[in-house]
């Protein structure tokens, strides 16, 4: 194994911004470390406006991206949001309740309404866990994702009311078949605007007349069961709040909430499915975030500020298999890519598609499992294309700060094994194995010794550097976070 | 809904809404509609941008005849992408600016192809997205550079005759410029697009006046799109990221806001003719809803209000002074009359 010179505060840093982001630039990583870790966790949960590339510029070139006919424009629009803001936290953090609150467009037919509870993620993913649960059983796309415009006084539909509680609260084994029903009993009435047209539209696929209308919350207090109810062991004539105040002050709810996070931020676990049966990889790093759950109030943005500071984060560097968007966020994060509006963004949302992660569209209401499920024949081709088509391109600006980096350093002039090692350590850091730092010389040391000095842009000593660079993105060890 | 700012002075009366969404690359119906111009028998030539693939112009007069289409999503002669602007001469030839491409496209009214000028970059006659055309009295073609920041002019045959603006945000310069209008003393009414204010300039480019500042207020604009002028100077500026249109008086006095009051079209009532379960549930809806904070924005409300106007992004007046605002993501034109003063 050759490890890359490189400083222990850059890498600690990089691996920071990659699990509490999708990476960032060397230049950045420098100024951050010069602020300090904690700081930079302070930083990165704290909240503020975030910048990314303006609203109205995306909404100008792409007139459908928002009018949620088709999935592509906007699972593009989230990319360019992904790809371009200063806040990645709040992305990272809309990402991780995407994956298990999954609302699918494919059963919703509409994209705008789903987009809007990616902002609520934003808004709400980083305060207490009680807040964000109460707004999801508010929001429309989930409640046509999970019927419960079908749940009425005296017709109860389940739907909602079992995967609150299985998939997005406490998991398996921690609550009856009657608490199923009695929760469902809480949540009649609550439905979207309109529900009728609305969710025979969905049903029919219908965009017409004027394409789609998207969809806001209401409450019919003529179809709410208001009688009592036994849920968890208490008792009363609860609604809907009522049932996420109770399921949150649950030991298992934490206890799930603590494992999603040590899975998403920490280490790959095993797929939720299993976790009645397997214990945490962890035990002890999920008991330290149970415990900072209960005592932040059901803080979300404590238990993280709790868990980048820990230990045992700061230990599992590649420890995870970078999910399709972290992958493909990142190179177009770190090429630069994305400068103005164009097909970039849209190429990128297929490409994640193609990897096995279609943003807004997961595969069940039960997210996507990760960890190396990413990783096969296909998913590594999509990976290895698009990591090297962008990463290569030396006019992308990203690429192109990397090398005027080189051009900085050791003269400018490099043996291909140093410059190999100087791409590493700008690139990640990253550590690769002997024999694949070897591949990496021998492929561009063909032309043998490489000057940055006299360069001129996009010459052939440029094109080698970003082939350079291309080959690094595909390398197994870039495939990790 | 319409919000008249001064009482007793001119007000806009609501006609019609033409379109329906087509989701397919040909047939009756719109595909993101951008903007529209108007030829001889009443014709009206809709562009329709057509993301992501269905670009092409849908030629439909007042009475919902969808008529005939010519144009298609490409790069070879006759198709276009991206299309932002069309404009009509004399002769009844057709311009459609293209933003992907750099270039502008020329048909004859029946759709036959006749040839394109054009191609990236920044020098004399080149163009970084072409975002909207117009026609002069003398014939020559005004074409807005939105990224080069400037209004250049050519003769109809694509020779290159001069150019104006630049980047910037004081008298005369501009900022990712839109749309464009010609008035009946030759003036020239640009969309300051970025600057959110509409600038009049004179027929060789001297500034003249500009109109309107940043905001939601009343003859305040949020990223205006497109301009037009009346005969008698009555000023229309589709204020696109207010989701709104706004009548100004001829000394640029704000008037009158529509949000905008679309009804069924033609095509609409024969779709929920062919479809009544979905006409039943429709009736029984309440389409102008209440919404909660988060979802107040001039967008999101446009989104949740059908009626509402949602991008608008052209604003054209015919021969009789009626008034056509395309909305590309409801698929429709809806159409207003000034009253009144």
């Amino acid at each position: 194994m050759v490890i890359a010179e490189r400083s222990t505060d850059i890498s600690l840093m990089a691996h920071l911004m990659r699990r509490a982001g999708f990476g960032a630039s060397r230049d950045e990583l420098e100024r951050r470390a010069q602020v300090g870790y904690e700081a930079t966790v302070d930083e990165l949960l704290s909240p503020g406006q975030a910048n990314y590339m303006p609203e109205d510029i995306i909404l100008r070139y792409h007139c459908n991206v928002l009018e949620s006919r088709v999935l592509d424009p906007a699972a593009a629009r989230w990319m360019y949001r992904l790809a371009t803001t200063d806040r990645p936290m709040e992305e990272k953090i809309a990402l991780f309740w995407h994956g298990i609150f999954a609302t699918d467009w494919t059963k919703l037919n509409q994209t705008l309404s789903i987009l809007v509870q990616i902002d609520m993620f934003r808004r709400l993913g980083l305060g207490r866990f009680d807040d964000l649960l109460l707004e999801l059983a508010r929001d429309p796309a989930m409640m046509i994702m999970l019927d419960n415009q079908d749940n009425h006084n005296g017709s109860i539909n389940e739907n909602w009311g079992r995967e609150l509680l299985e998939l997005f609260s406490m998991g398996i084994g921690n609550y009856s078949e009657d608490d199923i029903k009695e929760a469902s009993r809480a949540f009649t009435g609550w439905t979207l605007g309109n529900a009728e047209y609305m969710a025979l539209r969905v049903e029919k696929d219908s965009v017409w007349p004027y394409s789609c209308i998207s969809w806001h919350f209401d409450y019919r207090d003529w179809d709410h069961d208001d009688g009592e109810k036994t849920f968890l062991g208490d008792t009363g004539n609860f609604n809907g709040e009522d049932i996420v105040e109770i399921i949150c002050r649950q030991p298992a709810t934490a206890q799930f909430i603590a494992r999603h996070i040590y899975d998403f931020f920490v280490a790959d676990e095993a797929p939720v499915p299993q976790w009645p049966y397997t214990p945490p990889r962890d035990p002890e790093a999920v008991e330290y975030l149970v415990n900072v759950y209960f005592e932040s109030d059901h803080n979300i943005g404590e238990m993280l500020r709790a868990c980048f500071n820990s230990d045992f984060f700061k230990d599992a560097q590649f420890e995870r298999v970078k999910c399709p968007v972290e992958l493909v966020v990142g190179i177009l994060r770190q090429s630069g890519a994305i400068t103005r509006p164009s097909d970039t963004a849209f190429e990128a949302a297929r490409a994640a598609n193609f990897m096995g992660q279609a943003v807004l569209a997961p595969p069940s209401v039960e997210g996507w499992h990760e960890g190396v499920e990413w990783i096969n024949s296909g998913s590594i081709v999509e990976r290895v294309n698009f990591a090297s088509k962008h990463m290569s391109n030396v006019e992308n600006p990203g690429v192109q700060a990397i090398i005027d980096r080189l051009a900085s350093m050791n003269g400018g002039h490099f043996s291909p094994e140093g410059l190999v090692d100087a791409c590493l350590d700008v690139v990640g850091p990253l550590e690769v194995e002997d024999s694949t730092r070897d591949s990496l010389a021998q492929a561009v040391g063909r032309e043998g010794d490489i000057s940055l000095r006299d360069r001129t842009p996009g010459d052939d000593t440029e094109v080698r550097v970003g082939q350079l660079l291309g080959l690094i993105a595909t390398t197994r060890e870039y495939q990790f976070t | 809904m319409t919000t008249q700012v001064q009482s007793g002075r001119a007000t806009l009366d609501y006609v019609k809404t033409i379109g329906i969404v087509n989701n397919a690359a040909k047939g009756r119906g719109f595909a993101n509609p951008y903007d529209v111009a108007f030829g001889s028998g009443g014709r009206i030539f809709v562009l329709n941008r057509g993301m992501p693939a269905f670009s092409r112009v849908g030629v439909v007069n007042l009475e919902e005849d969808y008529l005939y289409e010519f144009g298609d999503h490409g790069d070879n002669e006759g198709e276009f992408r991206l299309a932002t602007g069309i404009a009509i001469d004399a002769s009844e030839r057709i311009y459609v600016a293209e933003e992907q491409n750099h270039r502008v496209n020329v048909f004859q009214d029946d759709g036959t192809y006749l040839g394109r000028w054009g191609s990236q970059g920044s020098g004399d006659g080149e163009f970084e997205g072409p975002a909207s055309v117009a026609v002069d009295g003398d014939g020559n073609i005004l074409v807005v550079d939105q990224n080069n920041h400037r209004v250049q002019k050519f003769t109809s045959g694509g020779d290159y005759l001069g150019q104006w603006g630049g980047f910037g945000s004081g008298n005369g310069q501009l900022n990712m410029p839109w749309g464009i209008w010609i008035d009946g003393d030759s003036n020239v009414w640009v969309a300051d697009w970025r600057n959110d204010r509409v600038q009049k300039f004179d027929a060789d480019g001297a500034f003249m006046a500009s109109y309107g500042e940043s905001g939601d207020g009343d003859g305040q604009f949020d990223r205006p799109s497109g301009v037009c002028v009346d005969r008698d100077g009555y000023i229309y500026v589709a204020d696109w990221g207010n989701q709104r249109l706004q009548m100004l008086d001829p000394d640029g006095a704000p008037l009158v806001n529509e949000r905008g009051q679309a009804t069924l079209s033609q095509w609409a009532e024969e779709y929920l003719d062919a479809n009544p379960e979905e006409r039943e549930a429709r009736e029984q809806s309440n389409l102008w809803p209440e919404l909660p904070e988060h979802l107040q924005t001039p967008l999101l409300v446009s989104t949740q209000t059908e009626a509402y106007f949602w991008g608008p992004s052209a604003v054209k007046l015919d021969d009789e002074e009626r008034l056509y605002v395309a909305e590309g993501p409801r698929h429709r034109i809806q159409v207003y009359k000034r009253s009144g003063a």
